[in-house]
């Protein structure tokens, strides 16, 4: 079941799947239902969600609290059986054994065994990629670099800062160099110097060919970094597609920044003034004569500083689909 | 089998860092030590008496620290969402079990080896070369096979549990599974429904009485199980009974583990 807006072949079905060879990651039409307390309440969590990601792609998986983002995703990585649907990774069914050894995985707040150094961490993780012991130190010695992580090797995992501990959970992630890299929320929690490290990191790792699927609800990581897009609110999938997909090209306003002359021009109709000390700032609304008030405010005197038109921000398309209906109630 | 051993080696490390096994450990050497002055208490018997303190200091201490571990086990990870990295790395949930299991099972060897090296200093400082034996060695054995048990019993438990739950559940087994000859008694003498679920029971809980050997010892060659001397073949026996129990155990904390959903 699937609602919202599908812009490149997605579809809630096998009918719309795209190529077999193209496809490194499915979710077909998940849904999961937990049963919780003494009444065994019902709550549906996912409530069918089908998407699908493509080789070397950067995809975001895009919700606000709650919206089923990690519930999916566990699913994918079958922490979590479903209630219902089917999950696929690199065209096996999930948990296949061969499927995971292609595959990492950085949970949401990630939690480690605390006692061991990030050097100790990470062998145990190629231990479980079934690396032998030179290619485990190997990988480490090279991830801890990759990561920032050299200089706090040999200190135990919970002397660490989050931003460290979100560091050496992506390099556990890569230990066993996988073509798909999923990350849940990897920059929550982080101050700006510590998400831009994150998503640089995703750059670096989409530039080297892998695949990267996030979740996050920070809307500015994912318009930096992502190639497309799912919306996920309430359980369901809203919309997935490319941003430039996603976000109508209409301009919804122009801002005119002035500083005017010795008389204000003329606010057009549905115009509104913006706070500024010694500018003149204006909101036209959509199809306002932006040309006629900018030749008015010259003919008065006045200089123009800037104009910018206000096009539709991812913000504005998360808010509307999130706010949609049966937005809400599901534990992520 | 790399991946089982690496569960294993890191469940090991964690051990080998807790602060409390340690604690545990200084008391049951502390008990252990303490037997030389039962000893010098005791007349003609003081061999026997050390003997006997010792080995009920590495059974009770042995039992609480499989417990201790046992019930944690699967449930810490669960808690601390460490099993969130793990599972998804290509690892069956079995060989994690398994692995969890053996690192325990690693750590408890350690342990005894470490308490019966203690015992048997303390003997032969009291009674020379003549004073350990091979019965010591005997003995020790069939409490590290009581703690297979027991382990396993603690992680099944653990594998849906809270670790209070558990660690009452796990030491309600082991204090039935030691009684099992009195509560087969108590069922005869009861008789009806009541005598047929006391037999049921028994049968169903493992009999750890086979594994309560005193200290007396008849030239090295036997060791004593409720006044009983034993050889080779009542360890051989005890030894797969204690195997077989714990592979079915684990075989079921295995199948619960299988199923569960990590929210």
């Amino acid at each position: 079941m699937m609602t919202g807006t599908m812009t490149d072949g997605e579809s809630g079905g096998a009918g719309g799947r795209l190529s077999e060879p193209d496809v490194v990651l499915r979710a077909d039409d998940l849904a999961k239902t937990f049963r919780l307390g003494f009444f065994r309440k019902r709550v549906d969590a996912v409530r069918g969600v089908s998407f699908s990601v493509k080789r070397g792609e950067i995809f975001g998986f895009l919700g606000p609290n709650g919206a089923g983002k990690t519930t999916t995703l566990k699913m994918l990585m079958g922490l979590i059986f479903p209630s219902r649907g089917r999950a696929e990774v690199l065209g096996r069914a999930v948990p296949d054994r061969q499927a995971k050894r292609r595959i990492g995985y950085l949970p949401e707040t990630p939690y480690f065994y605390e006692y061991l150094t990030p050097e100790e961490f990470l062998d145990f993780a190629g231990a479980l990629c079934d690396l032998p012991r030179a290619e485990r130190r190997r990988r480490a010695d090279a991830l801890l670099a990759r990561v920032g992580l050299d200089h706090a090797r040999g200190r135990p995992l919970r002397k660490f800062s989050k931003g460290m501990l979100q560091r050496i959970g992506i390099a556990q992630a890569l230990m066993g160099d996988p073509e798909v890299v999923v990350l849940d929320e990897p920059m929550t929690g982080l101050d700006p110097l510590g998400r831009k490290d994150i998503r640089d990191l995703i750059l670096e790792l989409g530039r080297s060919g892998k695949t990267v699927l996030f979740s996050t609800h920070i809307l500015p990581d994912v318009e930096m970094t992502c190639d497309r897009v799912a919306i996920v609110a309430g359980g369901r999938l809203r919309s997935v597609g490319t941003l430039a997909s996603l976000l109508s090209p209409r301009v919804l306003s122009t801002e005119v920044v002035l500083r005017p002359g010795a008389v204000a021009p003329a606010l057009p109709e549905g115009a509104r003034r913006l706070p500024g000390d010694d500018v003149l700032a204006v909101e036209l609304p959509a199809g306002a004569d932006v040309d006629g008030y900018l030749r008015a405010a010259l003919d008065a005197g006045a200089a123009v500083l800037s104009v910018t038109p206000r096009r539709e921000s991812l913000e504005d398309v998360f808010v509307r689909q999130a706010a949609g209906p049966e937005s809400g109630g599901a534990p992520s | 089998m790399r991946r089982i051993a690496a569960v294993a080696r890191n469940t090991f490390r964690e051990a080998a860092r807790n602060k409390i096994l340690y604690s545990l450990l200084f008391f049951a050497l502390g008990l252990i030590i303490s037997a030389l002055a039962l000893g010098q208490l005791s007349v003609h018997e003081d061999r026997r008496m050390i003997r006997d303190v010792g080995l009920f200091g590495v059974d009770l201490f042995s039992v609480l620290i499989a417990i201790f571990v046992g019930v944690n086990l699967l449930y810490k990870e669960l808690a601390l969402k460490t099993v969130y990295t793990i599972l998804p790395k290509p690892i069956a949930r079995w060989e994690f079990v398994l692995g969890k299991w053996l690192g325990v099972m690693a750590t408890l060897v350690a342990q005894i080896v470490i308490m019966g090296l203690v015992l048997a200093a303390t003997l032969l400082v009291e009674g020379g070369t003549e004073a350990v034996d091979g019965a010591l060695a005997k003995a020790l054995w069939l409490l590290l096979m009581n703690v297979t048990i027991v382990t396993s019993v603690a992680m099944f438990f653990s594998a849906f549990s809270t670790p209070f739950l558990s660690g009452l559940f796990a030491l309600g087994v082991f204090v039935v599974g030691r009684s099992v000859p009195d509560v087969r008694a108590l069922a005869e003498r009861v008789g009806g429904a009541g005598g047929q679920v006391l037999k049921a029971a028994c049968a169903l809980l493992p009999n750890l009485h086979l594994f309560t050997p005193s200290g007396t010892a008849l030239q090295g060659q036997a060791v004593s199980v409720h006044g009983a001397f034993v050889g080779a073949g009542y360890l051989g026996w005890t030894t797969a009974y204690a195997i077989g129990y714990s592979a079915v155990v684990l075989a079921c904390a295995m199948l619960i583990f299988r199923r569960r959903d990590f929210v």
